[in-house]
């Protein structure tokens, strides 16, 4: 195992990292950027250092300034946290060149998965179902309506490069897609200096379930089973939990098993998460993977009641897993309800200030990990997320009820928060039916979502 | 690349009154301000000009060591400690956010930046590494705004500590070969006295 640790993010995954670290009696170095020097990670910390300003670019996105600050504080491993350089196969090289251990799957694993396109092939290799799509990179026009045609209406267009929804159309006909060819093609050029672009059958009514699987070095890989992410705002959750309610025991089971099955024959190594799409029939299919530990995380640590973050120090050590798929145990049911600093009332702008007041909810399965605190001062450079409510209950009703009472109970002042909107959610009857899918807040738009929750 | 140096002369004069204005009204408006609230920073923007003015984030009893220990220190003394600080500790800073050394919009201040009740400014690190001064950083030294007081060795590359200002070096605040951390206070800078005060 290692001795110190630079922790190599903010807010609230450093203050978990941080956690995990005096857990397992690591010592640990906070890295931190100027408007950060207030944050609860650095005043917790025995030891912080200030990477650079404000500009991520200049600190948490600064590879020389984090392995630089490892060094002078005699850290010998580097956890990166979510986001930022948390899957930066070059990162992860210059890091284990300092002979520092980065503290996720190791450079070429990162690699090796870091193209989406590559990926999908790659587990569809190894049994994983995929989204039907078209065959290879679209050539041109006649191409592409041959494709759609083969594939059915609705397609969903996408560029082979890039993220963040630039450049992705679903179109219903063959003339919707004459012409939004032609504007995806010039976004993409645009957006990522490649304007390759492929179809994939629109899923109309897809929920996202996702499972979490941990693999050693030695090829040993367990699942801890899947969590529900369908709740989402244009493709960022808000709400995740598990056991998901769209898919049977026995099914769920079965997900999980192939997925892991695939991962490790893939040759992943360390904690991992494999997304998948599943339709109104209960069909899965897989869409990308995650290497690195996730937001949402606690809904599995309630679950199994397994410290992932510890799990994953573990693996990036070297040691093994020590744990069978036997020895895995699920109970009960959780959800995490992130809080976010924005404002659902106005297309979720994002709201920085000061935290004039702050109560945490507490009582039998509940759990937050925020970094806030009275007289926190949320600064504006960065994400959003002010912390995760997490509750756990025996059965899905109890983890509502109990989520209902701790939010209430959480007091948030001075900022403008989501917390209408989870309380919403827990008024909803598709939510609470338990058939949610990835549109139900933009269907209608988080304003009338709101305001129908009121009525 | 410095738009700087190519700028009319229009231009510069209408910056150089906008520079007076800014430090003979704004400036000590903004001081009794801050000095009369809690707050720990105000920053206001007129055009091209931003004005921040912070109170000093730490007054750093450990300049000289490479990490702050804070391990004493939890979030309800932190509170205490927002209080309790000097309102002569006030730190200026003006930085025109058209010069091309400083087009980041998140701003923060960076090598140079640190001045003290406008007798003395502090050259701070501009990295996270090793610090290794130079020639001009003995005391005693002469120095303008901009000369290199030594370097802050990052990962092999040497960043620039450069002197906030014109005046002469006073105390070097941490040693040679101390690991530093990015925008820790290094060398300090008298600063020379102006003839026409103000």
């Amino acid at each position: 195992m290692f001795r110190k640790v630079l922790i190599a993010n903010r807010g609230e995954i450093a203050l978990r990292i941080l956690r995990a670290c005096r857990t397992l009696d690591l010592e640990a170095v906070v890295a931190y950027s100027e408007p950060d020097r207030e944050s609860l990670p650095v005043l917790l910390a025995d030891e912080a250092i200030c990477i650079g300003p404000a500009d991520a670019k200049r600190s948490y996105l600064s590879a020389p300034a984090l392995i630089s600050a490892a060094l002078v504080t005699g850290c010998d491993a580097v956890h990166p946290g979510y986001g930022f350089l948390s899957e930066d196969e070059n990162f992860a090289e210059v890091v284990r060149a300092h002979d520092l251990t980065f503290i996720g799957p190791p450079p070429e694993v990162l690699d090796r998965f870091a193209s989406k396109e590559g990926t999908r092939r790659l587990l569809a290799d190894q049994g994983l179902q995929t989204i039907p799509g078209s065959d290879g990179m679209l050539r041109d026009d006649e191409h592409a309506l041959a494709e759609a045609e083969r594939l059915g209406y609705p397609v969903l267009i996408k560029p082979s490069a890039g993220g963040g929804g630039k450049g992705m159309r679903m179109v219903r006909t063959s003339r919707e897609l004459e012409s939004a060819i032609k504007v995806c093609r010039s976004e993409a050029r645009a957006a990522f200096g490649d304007d390759s672009l492929y179809l994939e059958r629109w899923l109309e009514d897809n929920r996202h379930v996702e499972v979490q699987v941990a693999v050693d070095r030695y090829g040993h890989g367990i699942h801890l089973g899947e969590r529900d992410c369908s709740v989402q705002r244009r493709h960022q959750k808000i709400l995740e939990e598990a056991p998901t309610p769209a898919l049977s025991a026995a099914a769920r089971a079965n997900l999980a098993e192939l997925a892991v099955r695939a991962i490790v024959a893939a040759g992943y190594e360390n904690i991992g998460t494999l997304e998948f799409l599943v339709d109104p029939d209960g069909n899965t299919y897989f869409i990308e993977i995650n290497c690195r530990i996730q937001v949402e995380h606690p809904v599995t640590e309630m679950l199994t009641g397994i410290d992932l973050v510890a799990l994953q120090m573990r693996i990036a050590a070297g040691e093994p897993l020590g744990l069978q798929q036997a020895d895995v145990q699920s109970t009960g049911h959780a959800m995490e309800f992130r809080i976010n600093a924005e404002d659902p009332a106005h297309d979720f702008r994002p709201a920085a200030g000061h935290v004039e007041r702050f109560h945490a909810p507490g009582g039998p399965g509940i759990r937050l990990d925020s970094h806030l605190y009275p007289g926190y001062n949320v600064p504006p450079y960065y994400d959003s997320l002010l912390g995760k409510l997490i509750v756990w209950g025996p059965d899905r009703e109890t983890a509502v009820a109990r989520g209902r009472a701790a939010l209430d109970e959480l007091l948030i002042e001075g900022l403008t928060t989501n917390v209408e909107v989870h309380r919403a959610l827990l008024r909803n009857d598709v939510f609470l039916e338990g058939r949610m899918t990835t549109n139900l807040l933009d269907r209608i738009g988080s304003a009338a979502f709101l305001a129908a929750a009121h009525a | 690349m410095s738009d700087a140096d190519v700028r009319d002369p229009a231009e510069r004069a209408a910056d150089h009154a906008g520079i007076g204005r800014l430090a003979e009204g704004l400036v000590p408006a903004l001081i009794a301000r801050l000095s009369s609230s809690q707050l720990a920073e105000l920053e206001v923007q007129e055009g091209d000009w931003r004005v921040r003015l912070r109170r000093p984030a730490v007054p750093d009893p450990q300049a000289g060591k490479g990490t702050s220990d804070r391990g004493a220190r939890g979030p309800a003394s932190h509170e205490a400690h927002g209080h309790t600080r000097r309102a002569g500790d006030v730190k200026r800073e003006t930085r025109n956010q058209g010069d091309g050394s400083s087009t980041n919009g998140a701003g923060g201040p960076r090598s140079g930046s640190g001045r003290d009740a406008a007798t003395r400014a502090v050259a701070t690190s501009p990295a996270v590494g090793v610090f290794q001064p130079g020639s001009r950083s003995v005391a005693g030294t002469t120095v303008r705004a901009g000369d290199r007081l030594g370097v802050v060795d990052l990962l092999g590359v040497p960043q620039d500590v450069l002197a906030p200002a014109d005046g002469v070096v006073g105390a070097t605040l941490v040693e040679a070969g101390t690991a530093v951390e990015y925008g820790q206070e290094l060398v300090r800078v008298e600063l020379a006295v102006r003839p026409e005060g103000d």
